[in-house]
């Protein structure tokens, strides 16, 4: 099996011109040479959608920005194992929902809830008139960000990646290692419960 | 194209993931039915919705720098230094090594005593009136060498005998014998796993086959005044979570009807689950027609 790390571009004509200087597979091989700045250019990349994805498992800013950062080193240590034909952002995604699931084990054993960020809970009493429109946004945020986490791991962890991160049954299967059948059917009722939730802000 | 089949592609539809046969089917669909043409326009609107979910996230530059701080002093882990299965075998056998040849041969060695042992044990434990069924009455289909079947009757039936279960219970009841509560210390095969799996399926047909009775037979009045379906709602998501065990296993195990029925019988159980407590007697007729229609009741008798 090809492994990323061996497609190098190097002595190529153009190799590092234009565009597929950045493309994913030349910023591994170059990340796997010890090209530091190779590997920052990734995480530009993938971070904000990264962190936004370990955000809705875990339900807290700092703990989302830790795992974010355990993700990001272990996939550095772990370049040399990404396959030619496996796509670096669900390799990526990967790694987070392994992190994430690690993090909300240990809370489990460890019988701490996992606490929601107080950020989002509505007190605006000091800080002046809010324009409805506003008010509106944060209240909505606050409802998907609660309904999210009363939904179970599995579920949640397909509905963001489906709704929020926009991949694919066939990503979603490879990043969780679930079966398409189970996906489907877990992205249905996951839909249903927000659905519940949700509904009265859904204008048709 | 049915309602039912569209209302199940459609958020296949609106992932962009429905095959190109099956989206222009719903697209032709959802110009002809309202009712499909709303729930599309739910879901659209629902999507809407979580794109403007914002989490109010920013990737601080410290992340970089602590991740950073984390790499720089390394170079990700070549390929080259991890353990290697491959490269540890040719290792084994390039060179004679004749400590890991002895630990195999006590290995084997203890291995083979063991079975030896447990044979001459359990043909000493046996009574002689089995012993001598043994030699009789062994049916040459079931004679698989080794196979330990659960224990169905009174006793654990011993390693080697394969014929003894056949003759206790065809002397005792003449069907099939109830599952006894302590199974400590037998052998499951791969065979007995399948017969509770089957037990449990058909526990659960049996409970759907009520359920869907049970709504068949509800009550509407003509007045639009609202059904109380709270139980079967909540037997439904109950039965659904097994369903969904159920077939899936099925499905591994090769059992393709079983699979197909479980399968047919799934929606009606996602439809009754989704259903408010107290719903219109327009969604429950439109449940029970289908029922009927269907005839998913008779289907599940006949299992």
């Amino acid at each position: 099996m090809k492994r990323l790390a061996e497609i190098s571009l190097k002595g190529q004509p153009g190799a590092f011109a234009g565009s597929l200087m950045n493309s994913s597979a030349d910023l591994v091989a170059r990340a796997c040479e010890g090209d530091q700045e190779a590997f920052r250019l990734i995480f530009e990349r993938y971070s904000r959608p990264l962190i936004s994805f370990v955000y809705d498992q875990v339900g807290n800013r700092e703990l989302a920005e830790e795992l974010t950062q355990e993700t990001f080193v272990r996939a550095y240590r772990g370049l040399h194992t990404l396959r030619a034909e496996t796509k670096l952002s669900t390799w990526l995604f990967g790694i987070a929902k392994n992190v994430a699931r690690e993090s909300l084990r240990a809370r489990q054993r460890t019988n701490q809830q996992v606490d929601l960020d107080d950020k989002l809970v509505l007190n605006l009493s000091d800080r002046g008139p809010v324009p409805v429109k506003q008010l509106l946004n944060k209240e909505l945020n606050e409802v998907i960000q609660n309904s999210l986490a009363l939904l179970d791991e599995d579920k949640r962890l397909v509905f963001t990646l489906k709704v929020f991160q926009q991949c694919s049954y066939e990503e979603i299967a490879e990043i969780t290692g679930f079966s398409i059948p189970k996906l489907k059917t877990d992205l249905h009722r996951a839909r249903t419960e927000m659905r519940r939730r949700v509904g009265q802000y859904v204008r048709v | 194209m049915k309602c039912d089949d569209c209302f199940n592609l459609l958020e296949e539809y609106i992932d962009g993931e429905a095959i190109e046969r099956d989206a222009a089917q719903v697209s032709a669909h959802l110009i002809t039915c309202a009712a499909c043409a709303h729930e599309f326009e739910t879901l659209t609107a629902e999507r809407e919705v979580y794109a403007r979910y914002d989490r109010e996230l920013a990737v601080s530059p410290a992340l970089w720098n602590a991740i950073a701080a984390r790499t720089a002093d390394s170079r990700p882990i070549d390929s080259a230094s991890r353990f290697s299965l491959g490269a540890w075998l040719a290792g084994l056998f390039a060179t004679p090594r004749y400590a890991f040849a002895g630990a195999a041969a006590v290995v084997i060695f203890a291995v083979l005593f063991g079975i030896v042992f447990l044979r001459t044990k359990t043909r000493e434990q046996l009574p002689p009136e089995l012993t001598a069924n043994k030699t009789t009455t062994g049916a040459p289909g079931n004679d698989r060498a080794g196979v330990v079947r659960p224990n169905r009757g009174d006793s654990l039936p011993p390693i080697g005998v394969k014929a003894v279960p056949r003759v206790k219970t065809s002397a005792t009841t003449g069907s099939r014998p109830p599952r006894q509560r302590d199974q400590s210390g037998v052998l499951f095969t791969d065979a007995a796993f399948t017969d509770i799996e089957d037990k449990d399926t058909a526990n659960h047909v049996a409970q759907a086959e009520n359920l869907l009775r049970s709504v068949r037979n509800l009550q509407t009045s003509d007045d639009d005044e609202e059904v109380d379906v709270s139980y079967e709602k909540a037997e439904s998501r109950r039965l659904l979570d097994d369903n969904v065990v159920l077939r899936r296993d099925a499905e591994m195990a090769g059992k393709y009807p079983v699979k197909k029925l479980l399968g047919e019988l799934e929606p009606f159980l996602i439809d009754i689950a989704n259903l408010p407590d107290k719903t219109t007697p327009t969604d429950l007729r439109a449940i029970k027609d289908r029922v009927q229609k269907t005839e998913i009741v008779a289907a599940l008798r006949s299992y």
